[in-house]
C-alpha cells in the first residue's frame, strides 16, 4: 500500500520535496543561557544575533534514488537531516515528507544506559512511535543483526562505542522506513559490522526505499548513491551526479586548503603546524 | 484506485509536510499536547521503569532508600522542631510525616524535572518524538516514590495506632489533586530549563523556602499565634491559598487528624475541589507553553 502513495499524487513519484528551506538560529533565544544573561541582554539591548544555518535549500527525491549529502563540517548537512526527520521545523519554505522516516540520524547513542540492550530495544521503539507489538515481533531480527551476545542483557553503560553503533544501526534500520536517513553511520563498528550495515543500506536503497545520508566517505557516495548533494555554508552549491558533485567538493577542499595555507604562509607560520596539512 | 484508498494509506504511512507556518492556537497546542500523552502512554511506561531503575542501582540500599529517606528527614525535624519549638502538638513524628511524604514527592519531581529534557539533549537532536512525555514520565515516576512512602508511613502509624482510622483511604483522593499539580509545574520546568540552564539553582532555594512557608512543620492555625499573623490576618489568606497549605491540611486531616490534637477527620473537600480547577487550569497552560517552546528545543540542545 505504501509504495502506490506516490502514485496517488498528481505531478511526481517524490519521496522528498524540499523547497527553499531555511533554518534560521536566533542567538538571541535560541542558546542555552542563563537567567541573568538573558536579564542582561534585555536591559542591554544587544540586537539579536541570528545566523543561516540552511538557506534556499530546494531539491526532490525520488522513490529509489539515494541521496549523499556531503560538504565541509559545520555546512549544515545534519541541520539537513534534522528538517527532513521533523526534527527542527524550518523557519521558512516547505519540506514534504512522503512515508514512514526512520527517525534515528547518528546511530552511536542507544536510549538509557542503565536499561539492558534488549530494553532498549523496546524502548527505541517506543520513541520511534512503533505500536504495541511491533517491536516485540521485531525483537529477535533486531537482537540477532546487532549480534551483542549476551551482552544484548546487559545495561548499556557496559557497552563499548561500537556496540552501541550495532545496536542503533539494528533498530533505525529494523523498521524499514520508506525513507531512511543516516548520518555518519557507515563509520560505526568494527570493519565487519561496516560490511554488514553496507549490505543493509544497499538492500533497504534497493527496496524501493528513499535514502538520505550524510557521509565523509567519497567511496561511497560514487559507489551506492546515484545523487549527491553538496553544502557549503548552509546553501546547495551543486546537486547531480555523485561522480560531478564529488568532483567540485574535492576542488573546493583543495582551494579552501590552498587558502589556508596561504594565508597561514602570510603570517609566518609553518602551515604544517597551522594544521593546514 | 478510489480517493479514499489514498486517504487509507496515509495512515499508514503519513505525509509529513513540516512548513515555516506561525505557530498554532493555543487550543490546537493544548490538544495535540494531551493526543501525545495519550498516544504514547508505553513511552512513558518504559521511561519511568529506566527512573526506577537508575534509581535503585548504584545505590548501597538500593530501594530502601525510598523507605529509609522520609523516615530521617523526619527524625530531623522532630530533633529539631523538640529544641527550638515549645508547645509541639502532640504525636509529633506523625503530624510532620503527613506532610513529608507529598513534600518529598513534589520536591523530587521539581528537581528531577529541571534536567528530564536537558538530560536528553542526544536523542532530542536525533529523533522526532513529543518531548512532553518527558516530564509526563518524571511526574510519574515521583508516584512510585510515594508510593514506597506509604510503607514507612504505616510503620509510624503502628506507633500512633489510635490515629488509624479508615479516612486514610482519602490519601489516594489528594494524591490525584496534587499529581495534577506536580504535573504542572513539571511540564513549566522542564521546558524552562531548556532556555535557562540556572533554573535549577533556583528551583532548588525556592522549593526551600516554599516547604518553610507551608504548614509542613506547624499547622495553619498555628500561625494565629504569631504577632504578624494577627496584626494582619490578610497575611493568613495568602498563606492559605498556597497549594501545599491544602494539600498539607488535607493529608494531615486524615492521617494525623485535628490540629488540637484530635482524631482525624474528613479534609476540606472545598479548598481540594478549587485546587483541582487551578491545577488543572495550570497544567492546560504549562502544556501550552511547552508546545510552544518544544519547536526550539533541538536548536537549543
Amino acid at each position: 500500500m505504501t509504495h502506490e502513495l506516490p502514485r496517488m499524487h498528481a505531478g511526481g513519484t517524490y519521496s522528498i520535496a524540499v523547497d527553499d528551506v531555511g533554518v534560521r538560529y536566533s542567538l538571541r533565544f535560541n542558546r542555552k543561557t542563563t537567567v541573568r544573561e538573558s536579564f542582561a541582554r534585555v536591559v542591554t539591548r544587544t540586537p539579536a544575533d541570528e545566523f543561516w544555518a540552511l538557506r534556499d535549500v530546494s531539491f526532490k527525491l525520488l522513490q529509489g534514488e539515494s541521496l549523499a549529502v556531503i560538504g565541509p563540517n559545520g555546512a549544515g548537512k545534519s541541520t539537513l537531516l534534522q528538517v527532513l526527520a521533523g526534527i527542527i521545523r524550518p523557519s521558512e519554505g516547505a519540506v514534504d515528507v512522503r512515508g514512514h522516516v526512520s527517525g534515528l540520524l547518528t546511530l552511536g547513542a542507544g536510549f538509557d544506559n542503565e536499561l539492558s540492550g534488549r530494553e532498549n530495544i523496546l524502548l527505541g521503539g517506543a520513541f520511534l512511535g512503533l505500536d504495541d507489538g511491533v517491536i516485540e515481533g521485531l525483537l529477535p531480527s533486531i537482537v540477532e543483526f546487532a549480534d551483542l551476545g549476551e551482552f544484548i542483557d546487559v545495561p548499556l553503560k557496559t557497552y563499548s562505542s561500537g556496540m552501541r553503533a550495532r545496536l542503533g544501526f539494528a533498530i533505525a534500520t529494523s523498521i524499514d522506513p520508506d525513507i531512511l536517513l543516516l548520518d555518519e553511520v557507515l563509520a560505526a563498528g568494527d570493519a565487519t559490522f561496516r560490511e554488514k550495515s553496507k549490505a543493509r543500506v544497499v538492500q533497504l536503497v534497493e527496496g524501493a526505499k528513499a535514502v538520505v545520508l550524510v557521509t565523509h566517505d567519497m567511496n561511497w557516495v560514487t559507489e551506492y548513491c546515484n545523487r549527491a548533494l553538496l553544502i557549503e555554508k548552509g546553501r546547495v552549491v551543486i546537486e547531480g551526479e555523485p561522480d560531478e558533485v564529488v568532483r567540485v567538493h574535492r576542488e573546493h577542499t583543495q582551494e579552501a586548503r590552498a587558502r589556508k595555507e596561504n594565508e597561514a604562509r602570510a603570517a609566518g607560520v609553518d602551515p604544517r603546524i597551522a594544521g593546514a596539512r | 484506485m478510489l480517493p479514499f484508498a489514498a486517504m487509507s494509506a496515509t495512515t499508514e504511512a503519513p505525509v509529513a509536510s513540516r512548513n515555516a507556518a506561525g505557530t498554532p492556537a493555543a487550543v490546537a497546542l493544548l490538544g495535540q499536547g494531551i493526543d501525545e500523552i495519550r498516544s504514547r502512554r508505553r513511552l512513558v511506561r518504559y521511561l519511568v521503569h529506566a527512573e526506577m531503575k537508575k534509581r535503585g542501582s548504584d545505590t548501597l540500599l538500593g530501594n530502601v532508600w525510598w523507605v529509609l529517606d522520609p523516615l530521617l528527614q523526619m527524625a530531623v525535624y522532630v530533633v529539631l522542631v523538640t529544641i527550638i519549638a515549645r508547645g509541639l502538638a502532640p504525636d509529633y513524628p506523625l503530624f510532620v510525616f503527613a506532610a513529608i511524604l507529598p513534600w518529598k514527592w513534589f520536591s523530587s519531581v521539581v528537581n528531577d524535572a529541571t534536567t528530564c529534557v536537558v538530560s536528553r539533549d542526544r536523542l532530542i537532536r536525533q529523533i522526532a518524538f513529543p518531548k512532553i512525555v518527558l516530564p509526563v514520565a518524571t511526574a510519574t515516576a515521583g508516584v512510585v516514590g510515594f508510593a514506597w512512602g506509604l510503607i514507612p508511613l504505616g510503620l509510624i502509624m503502628l506507633l500512633f495506632i489510635e490515629r488509624l482510622t479508615p479516612l486514610v483511604l482519602w490519601i489516594p483522593v489528594i494524591a490525584v489533586v496534587q499529581y495534577v499539580f506536580t504535573l504542572a509545574v513539571a511540564v513549566l520546568v522542564s521546558a524552562a530549563n531548556v532556555f535557562f540552564r540556572d533554573l535549577g539553582n533556583i528551583t532548588r532555594h525556592g522549593l526551600r523556602l516554599w516547604w518553610y512557608l507551608s504548614p509542613g512543620l506547624y499547622s495553619l492555625d498555628a500561625l494565629t499565634q504569631v504577632s504578624i499573623f494577627r496584626e494582619h490576618p490578610v497575611l493568613l489568606t495568602v498563606v492559605g491559598m498556597n497549594p501545599f497549605a491544602v494539600l498539607f491540611e488535607s493529608y494531615r486531616s486524615v492521617i494525623y487528624g485535628t490540629s488540637d490534637g484530635g482524631l482525624p477527620t474528613s479534609p476540606n473537600l472545598f479548598a481540594l475541589v478549587v485546587l483541582l480547577v487551578v491545577s488543572l487550569g495550570l497544567l492546560a497552560a504549562s502544556i501550552v507553553v511547552f508546545k510552544r517552546l518544544e519547536a526550539n528545543f533541538a536548536k537549543v540542545l
